[in-house]
């Protein structure tokens, strides 16, 4: 078999390609892993301009198993996506340094495809598939170079074949798509990778946390409301509940569900379909209480939050109903309330003293409430993003010295207030408020729009929520975040504030993103059905669907044979002697009608003389004429252009 | 074991071609019905590639994911098809004979005439052992020229020859057969060292090279079989053409090139000399005429007739082809 040597435009190709489709994961590959790559192209680029070879077989052996074995030690298995891809991606960049004929270079094309399929896996966004898809023509343009004899022909003409394939490949894409019977669940469960979310709540809460969040314009959820929405003071979002605290921190305790009293739900219930976004957590951020949902192993732990088993690690829609008032008759369980009255000894001395304090001058639990709520509305105590940092004696120092803090600092302090004066109390993090989408309907709450607030328990009524953050600053509960904060610290949101329209452009994104969202990347079973159902065909099935996918596919393949074959001879042919006959019929209307024995230039020629005005115009379009019928290859109109020059030929008369 | 069973799939496959199909007269338009397709070893790696893709797209339940699997699914079956449409429609033409001395090769000639708009890229024809790869672009013709080894002299006759192609991408191999009989006759390798005989029978040496210096005419170019007295090694040695002393005068007798005139030798070797002397006396511009076995050729000269006699020695022994 002669070896067919690659070249370096060849490899310079492939390399770019796959460099291309390793743009996709540059955040998720470790440095050194494109390094590598990198490296191995860039030796082989050089040897190969060099008009040199491979490396001998020993390096290169070397080579691979040290970046093997060091990929190994980083991911501790090569099974999941982050490890797997990683895998992929060097073997593309080792081959590359071996690569010799232009079949070693045929793997590297189908590591790219692979490679771009699977930053598509977790991936959302449109403009990444349109990106992989572009990655994907470039990489089958420049496969359809290596595959022809040399000289290959001119990049566009590669380019425009490849793109036509694309584009006929297009079509039975979608049927695909649309028709292929989805399963329920995965074939089997991949090592959960976890640190895909990049943001949210999180197990702890110290003051000073839900900072971080506030800055973070990252979509948390998305809900839409099918009943009218709660007023927004009602708006609260719930989250992990905090109950032990170290003095500084809140943590989440472990699991207590035994003797958690029943909840009656009170007031209007509120329906809503909540689209969450993947996070690295558990939790499902329904409104506060959640009565019903349609999540099919999800249950409310013992803080009355919503969880599913496993983390939300891709996107989900939720339909739940809610009810903003509950009461509780039960009593709190010892074990329950001795875990939300606990406070460590030895901290926050000055608070425990002025709990006990205000709590002997208001002994009745609601008139110690009002107290502690009116000395943050009274007493100089300041709203802030940017607060001071505070040690270890958090409430200590917030409520004697800095007095200055977010959400998080009140609650906390409030928390502390209460535990100190025997009323259990905790705290629930979660997010309240949310941007209303005029465009579509629904509410965005971002991270900024992260919360945290507290419950107490009173002895009859049940738990009832406490903000302390409104005391402070009350129109920042009935509005976002962004809205109180000053506006040195929230540029942007200043700047949104000064363009209305630029919050609109944004609003009506967000609006295309969902939409996105909710058809396309949330295209399940479901969907299926019901487009089925849309088809006509009734109570539609798994094997209807593959009944109609077979039938779409049948149709599609008749389109694609008539597409391809309609470029063959001799229906074009017969398109050319059309468009002649018509030129020719224009021409006899004038009285200067064809003769049978006349030939295309004979009759220009004889055209020319008899109107010498249309000589030129009727030259021409007999000369592309006879190019289209008798010349090869090179003539320098299509049939297409031809016939339209001919439709746009209009001669007068003399 | 892998080849020799990819091997015989596509003999059988010929096998059950040649008797479906029948005798094709050429040219011929190649039809839908006679183009097969595989995947080749490249479109297995990537059919596997593409299942590997889908179930990831499955297993992640992502729909973008299988979006994009979809897409190279149905990107192989279109280039499926463009890889049948790069044979449908092409007329093929052959030149049915070829001749050739034996220990040379044989230069087939075929022609490939695309009458679509759409350009056809590397077209392989296969025949036996050789193949000649060709583009043809929208509304031309190309001739290739498919080598094939000419060992053993006689005549080989071939049935079929294939035209295939692996564009694009090389993920497919279409292929279809043409049963179309070729014939290429294989000439004794010219060798021998009998001197030519003169008209009459006798030795004619002699007389020819006193006559030779007086007839000088000019120079012609160097063909095999011409005496090596002949030869203009000056021309040669100021570094020009092979050139060949060329002489009028010679061509008055013919003379009768004689198997029964090669007493000693055994068959393949009078046939040798004969072959040589053909050659010779072509070379010299002498009429000839060639007597052997169960065959004699009256004496004339040109290449028609060289061609004759080289075939007569070719197919001695063998079945003429019908």
């Amino acid at each position: 078999m002669k070896r067919d040597t690659v070249s370096y435009e060849d490899l310079l190709g492939i390399s770019a390609c796959l460099a291309l489709a390793l743009a996709a994961h540059i955040t998720s590959l470790p440095v050194w892993v494109l390094v590598t790559i990198g490296a191995c192209g860039g030796i082989r680029l050089l040897l190969a301009r060099r008009g040199l070879g491979v490396p001998p077989r020993g390096v290169r052996l070397i080579i691979s198993a040290v970046a093997i074995a060091l990929l190994f030690l980083r991911f501790r298995t090569f099974n999941g996506l982050a490890a797997g891809t990683a895998l992929l991606a060097l073997t593309a960049g080792l081959k590359l340094l071996e690569t010799d004929t232009r079949r070693d270079i045929y793997v590297i094309t189908l590591i790219i495809y692979f490679v771009s399929i699977s930053a598509l896996l977790e991936g959302e966004s449109f403009l990444l598939l349109a990106y992989l898809i572009g990655v994907c023509w470039l990489t089958t343009a420049t496969l359809l170079r290596l595959t022809t004899s040399r000289p290959a022909p001119p990049w566009p003409r590669s380019l425009r074949y490849a793109g036509r394939i694309l584009s006929q490949a297009l079509p039975l894409a979608l049927v695909f798509w649309l028709f292929f019977p989805r399963l329920g669940g995965p074939l089997w469960q991949m090592p959960d990778e976890g640190g895909t979310a990049t943001s949210g709540l999180s197990d702890s809460m110290s003051p000073g946390d839900i900072n971080d969040l506030a800055m973070s314009d990252e979509i948390a959820f998305r809900v839409r409301f099918t009943t009218a929405p709660p007023p927004p003071q009602e708006r609260y979002w719930r989250g992990p509940v905090m109950h032990d605290f170290d003095g500084h921190t809140w943590r989440r305790s472990y699991p207590l569900s035994a003797g958690v009293p029943a909840l009656t739900d009170e007031g209007p219930a509120y329906r809503y379909t909540l689209s969450l976004e993947p996070h690295a957590h558990n939790w499902i951020f329904a409104l506060d209480w959640p009565s019903h949902w349609d999540l099919p192993h999800g249950t409310l732990n013992g803080d009355y939050t919503l969880v599913q088993p496993d983390p939300v690690s891709r996107p989900i829609d939720v339909t739940a109903t809610s009810y903003t008032r509950v009461q509780s008759t039960e009593p709190l369980s010892e074990p329950l309330r001795r875990r939300d009255l606990a406070l460590p000894n030895k901290s926050n001395p000055r608070t425990r003293q002025l709990a006990q304090d205000m709590h002997s001058a208001h002994p009745e639990a609601m008139d110690y409430v009002r107290s502690v709520l009116a000395m943050f509305t009274e007493q100089p105590f300041y709203y802030t993003l940017t607060p001071p940092k505070l040690a270890d004696d958090s409430v200590d120092e917030f409520l004697f010295d800095t007095r200055r803090g977010f959400c998080g600092h009140y609650a906390s302090a409030f928390a502390a207030l209460m535990r100190a004066a025997g009323i259990p109390a905790h705290v629930v993090t979660g997010y309240q408020g949310g941007t209303f989408n005029r465009f579509a309907d629904y509410w965005i709450l971002r991270q900024s729009d992260a919360h945290a607030w507290d419950e107490i328990w009173i002895e009859g009524r049940g738990w009832l929520r406490i903000d302390p953050t409104s005391a402070i600053a009350p129109e920042r509960v009935e509005r976002g975040l962004s809205d109180t904060v000053s506006a040195d610290q929230h540029l942007v949101s200043r700047w949104q504030r000064r363009t209305p329209w630029l919050a609109d452009t944004r609003l009506r994104l967000d609006a295309l993103r969902e939409l996105w969202r909710e058809r396309i990347l949330l295209f399940n079973q479901d969907s299926q059905q019901h487009l089925l159902e849309l088809l006509g065909i009734p109570e539609p099935d798994g094997e209807k669907l593959v009944i109609v996918l077979a039938v779409m596919l049948t149709l599609g393949l008749i389109w694609l044979t008539w597409q391809v074959r309609r470029e063959l001879d001799p229906a074009r042919k017969e398109q050319v002697i059309r468009a002649y006959a018509r030129l020719c019929e224009k021409l006899a209307a004038l009285g200067l009608a064809r003769a049978p024995h006349e030939g295309a230039e004979a009759y220009a020629a004889r055209i020319a003389e008899r109107r010498p005005d249309l000589g030129r115009a009727v030259g021409e379009l007999c000369r592309q004429y006879s190019s289209l019928r008798y010349a090869p290859a090179d003539a320098r109109v299509t049939v297409a252009q031809f016939a339209a020059a001919v439709r746009a030929f209009r001669p007068g008369p003399a | 074991m892998r080849v020799n069973l990819r091997q015989a799939t596509f003999d059988r496959i010929s096998a059950w071609a040649a008797r479906r199909h029948g005798r094709d007269s050429l040219p011929i338009r190649i039809s839908r019905r006679r183009v097969y397709i595989l995947p080749t070893r490249f479109g297995i790696m990537l059919a596997l590639t593409l299942v590997a893709m889908l179930i990831a797209g499955l297993n992640y339940n992502s729909n973008l994911g299988l979006a994009f699997a979809f897409l190279m699914v149905s990107i192989a079956m279109v280039t499926m098809h463009h890889c049948n449409r790069n044979l449908l429609g092409l007329q093929v033409d052959a030149a049915t004979e070829a001749d050739a001395f034996a220990g040379t090769a044989a230069n087939l000639e075929f022609l490939l005439q695309n009458d679509s708009t759409v350009d056809r890229r590397d077209v392989e024809i296969v025949c036996m052992t050789g193949s000649g790869t060709r583009s043809v672009l929208a509304r031309s013709n190309e001739s290739v020229q498919v080598v094939v080894p000419a060992n053993v002299r006689g005549i080989v006759r071939i049935a079929q020859f294939a035209l295939r192609t692996r564009y694009p991408f090389g993920w497919f191999h279409a292929w279809t057969y043409v049963q179309g009989a070729l014939t290429v006759y294989i000439a004794p390798s010219p060798q021998g060292n009998r001197t030519l005989p003169s008209a009459g029978g006798q030795g004619s040496a002699a007389r020819s090279e006193a006559r030779g210096d007086e007839d000088f005419s000019g120079l012609r170019a160097y063909e095999p079989g011409v005496p090596l007295k002949h030869m203009a090694w000056k021309v040669l040695a100021r570094g020009g053409e092979a050139a060949v002393r060329s002489y009028t005068g010679l061509a008055a007798q013919p003379e009768w090139l004689e198997w029964s005139a090669l007493e000693g030798l055994d068959a393949e070797s009078r046939l040798s000399q004969l072959c040589l002397w053909v050659l010779e006396s072509e070379a010299a511009q002498r009429p000839y005429g060639l007597r052997i076995p169960g065959r004699e050729i009256a004496p004339a000269r040109g290449a028609a007739h060289r061609c004759l006699c080289l075939r007569a020695l070719a197919g001695h022994g063998i079945a003429e082809p019908s």
